[in-house]
């Protein structure tokens, strides 16, 4: 009577069909069964973080009695009043501006290069990716030696080109081109791989379908590479561009824990470390620059989520 | 006799064991600290001894990793309401949690509080009472050159003649190589704050009440620093690689970095030398840094606190004071210390050590002010901005008393 009932109601707010049989409702609780360690871990390493991060955002922190005190927007509005926020935040759209394109359109290079030449493929593809798996830290204190102004290799072989002595990492003009050099040499390697693994996985059919209607190799490149390339690129676009947005060991280890002359290299996750961490404890107001921080790289993913989508191809 | 005087006596004796056994209750205390390996068996060391002479207590020594790891953890474990006994901590990490820390000075006696250093009692004492108590300790000293530099300068005037003397293109290639001497401005803004000191400036009046580091003497040591900018390698990376590839050739900072300055010296191959800092306008004076003991009041029973307290004493003693100074490249941190054969037999027989001792006893520490990371922070940028020309050393000062001034309203 009970089983007739409850399907009868089901009936009456005309529920899905499969909604009724109780092998659905078994299936659903074995689901989200599986899913729950992920949703714990999650849930105490990512969600709780992330939204605590907006609470603390709106407390001048303390850390005897935390949050601390209720500032309200206080904290925004302090940041939003600090020309060194405002320096960060141009920084870093600049290290951005330049670090994800070039890098990408030199791991395009690479990638059409290896393809190319299968030769030597595995000795290549290693040494491009030992870059990207050599501890951030370790390659940072060995560029700074390459950039010493009086020693470094980099300087020796711009004199060869007549360049004189450039003080790369003493030079406000030319620390952050100095991190942005830095960080191209060590994710091109890693880029270049994740592109050559799409082009060695693009049907050669297309490409001799091409030739045989007459295309030039620009054309086979333009029309057919680059579309059937485009979840790789997409993919790679994202993730570099996550990642540059919070750019921070590469600095802090090139300049001795500093971020360079009159900080003059200092990106936004660098400010919110200055803030919170090193020595001042201003905990509310690093985590309002958090949120600055990530509403920018949402707003950046949503626009290229929408855009680019429309222009990838999956074959 | 009467059953009352011996019920009395027995009452008495049984109290006073009572109150003997209660004192030899084991205690278990835990001891958060940054010393990494090459420090730790003489910290172990010295917490051996102390164990040995209070078999009650266990001393529990923890490393958490660097200086940034332990301030770290320490916030955080106030945070969580489960702090170690006891920690390493520098000034500015004591403000913040000052009410959650047992004072020890009130638990010291008054010669042994007399026999800390002058220069580091202010920087152990908030509001008036002493929380922590020194522990390793090391001072702004002179490095130099011995091959390039036969005499080490001794007064302003001489280090900056030197300085100019000493900068030089030696490849003629148009730029300079060699620069006489070098700071670190924005990583170490106490080579600005040693000036200052010099000059008879401070950041603050004696109440903190008012910035006064625009003043005459703050000018004079910041316009004396841009003198000196000129011939100065302004860097962030520590001086050593700088020292090791022949760019500087005298500058001035921590003791804590002689070993590194030293091994520079010698895969350069030159010999270094240790001097006092040059004399200033008004004094001599060296700042002091490094870390300092705090015991927890948080969640620990008395007796931890207690012991807590009896081990920073022990360590304040002359003899592992100095102990400690010799074994780790410290310095004593007791008046005490300084006259035990001990200590100058060491001092004889290591000769850099006769230039950073000597200083100790008149050095100087930072302010215990709740603001002084920011303060810090400040100050860098404005060194930082007068040594690299970006501001006059007045336009900088100002700047810098301006922010200074919002901190204290």
């Amino acid at each position: 009577m009970g089983k007739e009932r409850l399907v009868e109601y089901l009936h009456r707010f005309s529920l899905p069909e499969s909604w009724r049989k109780v092998s659905f409702w078994k299936e659903t609780v074995a689901a989200y069964l599986y899913l729950l360690p992920a949703f714990v871990i999650l849930g105490a390493f990512v969600f709780y973080p992330f939204f605590s991060a907006f609470r603390l955002s709106t407390f001048k922190w303390s850390v005897v009695r935390p949050p601390g005190t209720f500032v309200g927007w206080g904290n925004y509005h302090y940041i939003f009043h600090d020309k060194y926020f405002w320096r960060a935040l141009w920084h870093t759209f600049y290290y951005v501006g330049v670090n994800v394109p070039v890098t990408l359109f030199l791991a395009l290079l690479v990638a059409n290069l290896l393809n190319k030449s299968l030769r030597f493929l595995t000795f290549t593809r290693t040494s491009y990716f030992l870059a990207y798996i050599t501890p951030l830290v370790a390659v940072s204190m060995v560029w700074r030696w390459l950039y010493n102004w009086q020693y470094g290799l980099l300087n020796y072989f711009l004199g060869f080109f007549g360049v004189s002595l450039i003080n790369w990492l003493g030079d406000k003009r030319f620390a952050l081109p100095a991190v942005i050099i830095l960080s191209i040499w060590r994710f091109v390697g890693y880029e270049a791989i994740i592109l050559l693994a799409g082009l060695q996985g693009i049907d050669k059919m297309y490409y001799e379908a091409a030739r045989i209607d007459g295309a030039s190799g620009f054309q086979v490149w333009r029309k057919v590479t680059v579309p059937l390339l485009t979840p790789q690129i997409f993919f790679v676009f994202i993730i570099s561009l996550i990642g540059s947005f919070k750019v921070f060991t590469e600095i802090y280890v090139l300049f001795g824990g500093t971020s360079g002359p009159l900080r003059s290299a200092e990106t936004l996750v660098y400010y919110i470390m200055r803030q919170g961490f090193f020595g001042t404890n201003h905990l509310g107001r690093a985590a309002a620059a958090s949120v600055v921080l990530f509403c920018i790289i949402f707003i950046f993913t949503l626009f290229q989520l929408q855009i680019t989508q429309k222009r990838v191809h999956y074959q | 006799m009467k059953s009352w005087k011996i019920g009395a006596i027995g009452l008495v004796l049984v109290l006073l064991f009572g109150l003997f056994a209660m004192a030899e209750e084991n205690v278990t205390i835990t001891f958060w600290h940054a010393m990494s390996s090459g420090h730790q068996p003489n910290l172990q060391n010295l917490v051996d001894d102390f164990m040995a002479e209070y078999p009650y207590i266990t001393v529990e020594l923890s490393y958490q990793g660097g200086y940034g790891d332990l301030q770290q953890k320490i916030n955080a474990a106030v945070v969580a309401g489960n702090v170690p006994t006891m920690a390493q901590a520098y000034e500015n990490w004591v403000t913040p949690i000052v009410e959650v820390l047992y004072p020890i000075g009130p638990h010291m006696t008054g010669l042994e509080k007399a026999d800390i250093i002058d220069g580091l009692v202010p920087s152990n004492t908030y509001n008036g009472i002493l929380y922590t108590v020194p522990f390793n300790k090391s001072i702004m000293v002179f490095y130099y050159r011995k091959d390039l530099v036969p005499t080490p300068p001794a007064t302003w005037e001489e280090y900056l003649q030197m300085a100019k003397d000493l900068t030089a293109d030696t490849n003629d290639d148009g730029t300079i190589d060699q620069f006489g001497t070098g700071f670190r401005p924005s990583a170490n803004p106490e080579q600005f704050l040693n000036f200052l000191e010099e000059a008879g400036g401070s950041i603050l009046n004696e109440d903190w009440t008012e910035v006064t580091i625009n003043n005459e003497a703050g000018l004079a040591a910041m316009e004396y620093a841009a003198s000196l900018a000129p011939y100065s390698l302004i860097t962030s990376a520590y001086m050593s690689d700088a020292f090791q590839a022949n760019q500087v050739c005298m500058f001035i900072d921590t003791s804590a970095g002689y070993y590194y300055n030293n091994k520079a010296a010698e895969t350069a191959g030159f010999e270094m030398g240790v001097a006092r800092v040059p004399v200033g306008p008004v004094n001599q004076k060296s700042m002091i840094q490094g870390t300092n003991l705090g015991v927890f009041d948080m969640n620990q029973t008395q007796a931890q606190k207690d012991a807590a307290v009896l081990l920073a004493r022990f360590l304040l003693l002359a003899n592992k004071t100095v102990f400690w100074a010799e074994k780790g490249g410290y310095q004593p941190v007791t008046k005490s210390a300084y006259v035990t054969e001990e200590w100058k037999n060491w001092v004889a027989t290591h000769e850099y050590q006769q230039a950073i001792s000597a200083q100790m006893l008149d050095g100087f520490s930072q302010i215990l002010h709740p603001n002084y990371g920011d303060m810090r922070d400040i100050i860098a940028t404005s060194f930082e901005e007068a040594m690299m020309g970006e501001a006059a050393p007045k336009e900088a000062l100002d700047a810098a008393a301006g922010e200074l001034g919002a901190l204290l309203e």
